[in-house]
């Protein structure tokens, strides 16, 4: 037996090309769905944990979804605003806390995400280096921001305009860079935190300028009246908040009216969770009240759908490879008829042409499942990073 | 060692770990005001550490605290807020908004709108209102009491095995605030078209509550105001001959000293709003009712 093995492991060196290549078809066609069922359950439970972490999440009419997506994972699809107003309400109601959130903006590619000191206590992240919000105008980033961008505390960051085609939109703001979070493996290693009233002067909501009534520059003023200043668009808006220009800088219009894109609602107690739905499924309310743990296993079963069709996609493929494969093995089998009629000849019968051909593929398949360990192990050991990379952020 | 004496060690023991880890647990509470610290120190005693950051000589309404003093604030239990936007600084920062509290919310559709603000517009798409609000609410005693209510409740939910006692120190708060106000309204009363002058916008609230005949020039107590002031001022008299001016801090002897060239006298009503440096807020307020009296019963004396 073992001579078998020896004569079929030289053969297969010998043949190094051939043998390659069926280990790797081999592997291939086991390592699939594997690495996808290891991907597949890592983005389950980081979904699922994200989700199930937050109770409850307000926000407007429409996608469950989006809003879903928006507000946990700081995707990029913005669903329908919701005001100030709605987080009143919510306290108002004694019954729930709540953590407004404003995901619309971006800083070199990565969400600005707009909230309160009250998320970074709810979500349980950490200053690693240097310290939290304080003033207006100032930012902290995940461990993963720091990394990708190079920036630490102490550095700035651009906010990036929302369309490259938004020549007359408001200027870009420098943020200061005052912490970096530790790494918490969640889609907030991955963001820019700022207070939301600066997710505002991002919009150009909340801004600071030269006091109108006692201008530097008098042509900066078109009209005055005793009431109104009407002021041209020479009036420069400060792009970045400093200690000199802070009490410059003003909310316009009604703070209630101010927008967000969701709200993380954190009520009391179950009761308080389902008096607090209960109000939002009456009438004809503008705002959806959703259990994103809901939400997330609406979309996983989705996908566990598409996963049945890939996994039926794999299986024929699978087995229109093992056809392969026994097409290539009995090829061999005749190319090889003067290796066998040798065995013949030196004694050996079908029996031992039969043990030649099988340790052969032994050895392949054995190959190939060392292999395909390998590879799923690693994907095992990544997956973590990989599902946050192609999926989840 | 006999019994007894075992059992007084262990009682003593137990004490002193009671009072230990009661000690430990002192609420810290910030405030943005002079006020609102002592309605708060008055309801919690020693269950709460109350802190008001404000350096003695600044106006806390005006005063802008750094990003360490924030920290200080963002550590608290509780923060608590005057409203009516009071502290401009306190919208320009992070602060929790879970232990953050607006002791004002309650009678915010009272608010009085300040006059005079201006409106401006970028361009001619439409203007923008920088109206501002009379903050300095706790003049009307009634309003006070209804901040120090939203202290209570606020120090209740964080410590609700120490709700009764919070109950009972607001209560004996309660009973003294609304003293002043029977003790002010009762002075009022007497004259109440007398027509004052006030040197500082900031009594909009003692006004409303006590009907006060009062207008209000812009004036600084330590600073002569300009020629032209001192005209605005002989104008508005002559349409409100006004007796008394109200000032915020004892004004400086020259401006007492023309005031009274002028027939006007000077009478301090301190609104408070910092710690007082010898006294409290009930003493200051008491003060304030006196100065009050001089004005209603006596005649101006030149």
């Amino acid at each position: 037996m073992t001579s078998s093995f020896y004569i079929a492991w030289r053969y297969l060196t010998f043949n190094k090309v051939r043998t390659a290549t069926l280990i790797a078809c081999v592997t291939l066609i086991a390592v699939v769905p594997l690495a996808l069922e290891v991907l597949l359950a890592e983005s389950e439970r980081q979904l699922l944990s994200r989700a199930e972490s937050t109770p409850l999440l307000l926000g407007a009419r429409g996608s469950a979804l989006d809003l879903v997506m928006n507000g946990l994972y700081f995707d990029d699809e913005v669903p329908e605003l919701v005001s100030m107003a709605a987080v009143n309400a919510v306290e108002d109601s004694g019954l729930a806390m709540p953590i407004p959130l404003y995901v619309r903006f971006h800083a070199r590619r990565l969400p600005i995400v707009g909230t309160t000191l009250d998320y970074f206590d709810f979500r349980g992240l950490a200053i690693a280096r240097g310290r939290q919000l304080a003033l207006l105008g100032e930012a902290v980033i995940g461990a993963g921001v720091a990394d990708r961008l190079d920036i630490t505390a102490g550095d700035t960051l651009l906010s990036s305009p929302e369309t490259v085609f938004d020549l007359a939109g408001v200027y870009p703001l420098k943020m200061r860079v005052v912490g970096v979070l530790a790494r918490s493996h969640t889609p907030d290693d991955l963001a820019v935190f700022v207070d939301v009233k600066t997710a505002w002067v991002v919009q150009g909501l909340v801004h600071g300028h030269q006091d109108l009534t006692r201008p530097k520059d008098p042509t900066v003023v078109i009209d005055r009246t005793e009431a109104n200043v009407v002021a041209s668009a020479k009036l420069v808006e400060y792009t970045e908040i400093t200690a000199e220009n802070v009490d410059s800088f003003h909310f316009h219009g009604d703070p209630d009216q101010y927008p967000l894109s969701a709200v993380i609602v954190v009520p009391e107690d179950d009761k308080s969770g389902t008096i607090l739905r209960g109000r939002y499924l009456e009438g004809e309310r503008l705002y959806q009240l959703v259990v994103p743990g809901t939400v997330i296993d609406g979309l996983l079963a989705n996908i566990f759908r598409i996963k049945n069709v890939l996994d039926a996609v794999i299986l024929v493929v699978g087995i229109a490879t093992v056809l392969a494969l026994t097409l290539v093995f009995a090829l061999s089998v005749r190319l090889r008829q003067r290796e066998i009629r040798t065995v013949f000849r030196i004694g050996g019968s079908r029996l031992t042409v039969a043990r030649l051909v099988g340790a052969e593929i032994a050895i392949v398949l054995a190959a190939s499942a060392i292999l395909c360990a390998v590879v799923t192990l690693a994907v095992y050991q990544y997956s973590g990073d990989l599902v946050r990379a192609l999926f989840v952020r | 060692m006999g019994l007894r004496s075992w059992l007084t060690v262990f009682v003593a023991i137990v004490s002193l770990g009671w009072s230990l880890s009661s000690a430990g647990e002192r609420l810290v509470v910030y405030a943005v005001n002079y006020p609102l610290q002592y309605f708060a120190q008055r309801i919690a005693g020693e269950f709460a550490e109350v802190v008001m950051p404000v350096p003695p000589d600044m106006d806390p309404a005006f005063w802008q605290p750094d990003a360490a003093i924030i920290g200080d604030f963002q550590r608290a239990d509780l923060i608590l807020l005057n409203g009516a936007g009071y502290a401009k600084w306190v919208s320009r920062v992070s602060l929790p908004r879970r232990k953050t509290v607006d002791t004002s919310a309650g009678f915010s559709e009272r608010y009085i709108d300040t006059e005079g603000s201006q409106t401006h517009s970028h361009g001619r798409e439409g203007d923008h209102s920088h109206a501002g609000t009379a903050f300095t609410t706790w003049l009307d005693f009634h309003q006070a009491v209804e901040q120090a209510r939203a202290v209570r409740d606020a120090l209740s939910r964080l410590a609700p095995e120490r709700g009764d006692i919070f109950a009972d120190n607001f209560l004996d708060l309660e009973r003294d605030l609304l003293d002043l106000d029977t003790r002010l309204a009762a002075i009022v009363a007497r004259e109440p078209d007398k027509p004052l002058i006030a040197s500082h916008p900031v009594y909009q609230y003692l006004v409303r509550r006590y009907s006060l005949n009062l207008e209000s020039v812009m004036w600084e107590p330590d600073a002569m105001p300009s020629e032209t002031e001192w005209q605005a001022l002989t104008e508005l008299r002559e349409g409100h001959p006004a007796v008394w001016m109200f000032w915020e801090d004892e004004p400086s002897a020259e401006n007492r000293q023309r005031l009274l060239q002028l027939g006007v006298q000077s009478v301090v009503f301190d609104p408070c709003a910092n710690r007082p440096q010898t006294s409290d807020f009930m003493s200051v307020m008491s003060n304030n009712i006196a100065n009050l009296k001089r004005v209603f019963v006596q005649e101006i004396k030149n």
